[in-house]
């Protein structure tokens, strides 16, 4: 059985990217994780929040967070009605980018992470779903 | 978004910028601007990037650094980014930053020694 105690962020304006890192970074501290992942984890929400900003103007970043019983670790999830994505393999690419940006964003935050998940339908929107399991 | 935010001060011939621990995007871009005015009207050999309490780098504040880092060397002056934490240093590599022309250094003491400045 996964607990799930849980929130959420509105990503509609740039500040709004601060909010969901500081709210992150609350929350993953509260869960014992290291600094290093705290840091991880909250450069993750970063890029994945200011995507939502950027392409698709607002959205919601929600977190959760998963105790298995012996397994205690924080999900994200990055949900928003944009544009969509066309093709899922070209943005997991290293420096593919439609924007200014430097096309790091979601091949980095997977990097970061333990896991990512990406579904997306062109003209309904996209939503990315990341997990950090808690070492030790 | 705090136009004081983040400070420009000259020190000799050097500019000091401190970066909060958690800067927006807004500070950001500020800072680039009063970074290149600084140089304009002070004429220094460099800018001085204190992040010892930067927390978080991400790929938009490492941009931003990397085009200043660049517009300071067109400018003819260097800049060092000086003082990274161990966890932002680890962050940042996994996530696949570069900062362009900028030089490192692991205190504001040493990055003023690498630019050539004195106190």
């Amino acid at each position: 059985m996964i607990e799930c105690n849980h929130g959420t962020v509105v990503i509609s304006d740039e500040s709004d990217i601060i909010v969901a890192r500081k709210t992150i970074r609350e929350v993953s501290e509260k869960l014992g994780f290291s600094l290093t992942d705290v840091t991880r984890i909250v450069t993750a929400a970063s890029e994945l929040a200011r995507n939502i900003f950027v392409y698709a103007g607002s959205g919601v970043m929600s977190w959760c967070i998963l105790d298995t019983g012996n397994l205690v670790g924080i999900e994200l999830t990055f949900e928003d009605h944009g544009p969509g994505i066309a093709d899922l393999k070209q943005v997991m690419q290293e420096g593919y980018s439609t924007s200014k940006g430097l096309g790091l964003g979601l091949p980095g935050s997977r990097r970061l992470m333990d896991d990512m998940e990406i579904r997306s339908r062109v003209g309904e929107g996209t939503t990315v779903v990341v997990k950090k399991w808690r070492r030790g | 978004m705090a136009d004081d935010n983040i400070s420009v001060i000259k020190i000799h011939d050097v500019l000091l910028v401190t970066v909060p621990p958690d800067p927006d995007d807004g500070s950001v871009n500020i800072l680039q601007y009063k970074v290149l005015k600084g140089m304009e009207r002070h004429r220094v050999k460099g800018l001085v990037l204190d992040i010892s309490a930067c927390q978080t780098v991400d790929s938009f504040f490492a941009r931003v650094i990397a085009e200043t880092a660049q517009m300071v060397v067109l400018m003819g002056g260097q800049t060092v980014i000086a003082g990274m934490q161990p966890s932002v240093a680890i962050t940042a590599t996994q996530l696949g930053l570069k900062i362009g022309n900028a030089l490192t250094a692991l205190t504001v003491e040493h990055a003023l020694h690498k630019i050539g400045t004195t106190i």
